[in-house]
């Protein structure tokens, strides 16, 4: 696994300045590394007049060789490395990958002599995207988290009901 | 200018936004649990991390801990959970964080 930016804060930084500048033009190449084709079928429907990824200028293509991002899904299983490998190493830099449904972000499956269990333990995640499997809304998300044209919120968010309805009405002093 | 740019603003048709509103129905899609930490006890926590088919649960002492990017959303909790567990319904959840997905909810309620 070759990087050309080194791997340090101002590197990364600039990386992912790289990656914003697609803004409106990135080329998505969708890799499977073990899925159950749930997390494929909603990537599906991106290209559905519905959500139509293209009016935010996002494409599919069938070649790493021209893609800027990987959307991978699965649970890394250890018989696809070899393909997962070569086609991010096939990816021109600057490239982002993304981490599609629970499987590739370590949820379901563990580690084990099958598989990695998570797709951050063998390539460098930009983007998670959470879901099982996600909605093409969220994947949409993702994609405009990863090239910087949404927030993530998702630090913001408590999931303690009690908590977030105290912060909420006002207190009295 | 472009031509379909022009067509489109005559049509009216928007061509370039992320969808303005979220479909309604998107908050009822199985999504990620969340708690009423005053009803959650130990016992409770434990039950819900052992029968957590994704492994996204667990105690961490007085706190259940929550991975958000582990959770299939099956919904298992909020069944076992007797209302202190409900669907959050958040599920535009995509971070470059990773450590963000992982919430901590405090274990509000005893066991007595």
């Amino acid at each position: 696994m070759i990087d050309v930016l080194p791997e340090t804060e101002l590197g990364d930084q600039l990386r992912r300045r790289a990656i914003a500048l697609f803004g409106r033009s990135l080329h998505i190449r969708t890799v499977d590394t073990g899925s159950c084709a749930a997390c494929e079928s909603e990537l599906r429907l991106l290209a559905a007049p519905h959500y139509d990824l293209h009016r935010l200028g996002f494409f599919f293509t069938p070649a790493p060789r021209h893609a800027d991002l990987l959307m991978v899904t699965g649970p890394a299983v250890r018989a696809a490395d070899n393909a997962l490998l070569k086609a991010y190493d096939a990816t021109p830099d600057p490239k982002a990958v993304i981490a599609v449904g629970a499987c590739a972000l370590g949820g379901v499956y563990t580690e084990d002599a099958l598989l990695h269990g998570a797709v951050d333990r063998v390539l460098p995640v930009d983007v998670y995207i959470p879901g099982c499997p996600p909605s093409p809304i969220a994947l949409l998300q993702g994609l405009l988290v990863a090239v910087g044209r949404l927030e993530d919120r998702v630090a913001g968010l408590s999931l303690d009901l009690d908590t977030r309805r105290s912060h909420a009405t006002p207190r009295s002093q | 200018m472009a031509s379909w740019f022009l067509r489109g603003l005559r049509r009216g048709v928007v061509t370039t936004r992320y969808p303005k509103t979220i479909d309604p129905w998107t908050r009822d899609l199985p999504a990620a649990p969340a708690f009423h930490a005053h009803r959650l006890t130990t016992a409770l926590a434990d039950r819900l991390a052992e029968q957590c088919p994704a492994g996204a649960l667990a105690r961490e002492e007085a706190e259940l801990v929550v991975d958000l990017g582990r959770c299939t959303g099956c919904g298992r909790c909020v069944d076992l959970g007797g209302g202190a567990v409900v669907n959050s319904g958040a599920f535009l959840l995509a971070t470059s964080n990773r450590a963000a997905l992982i919430k901590r909810v405090p274990i509000g309620g005893s066991d007595d």
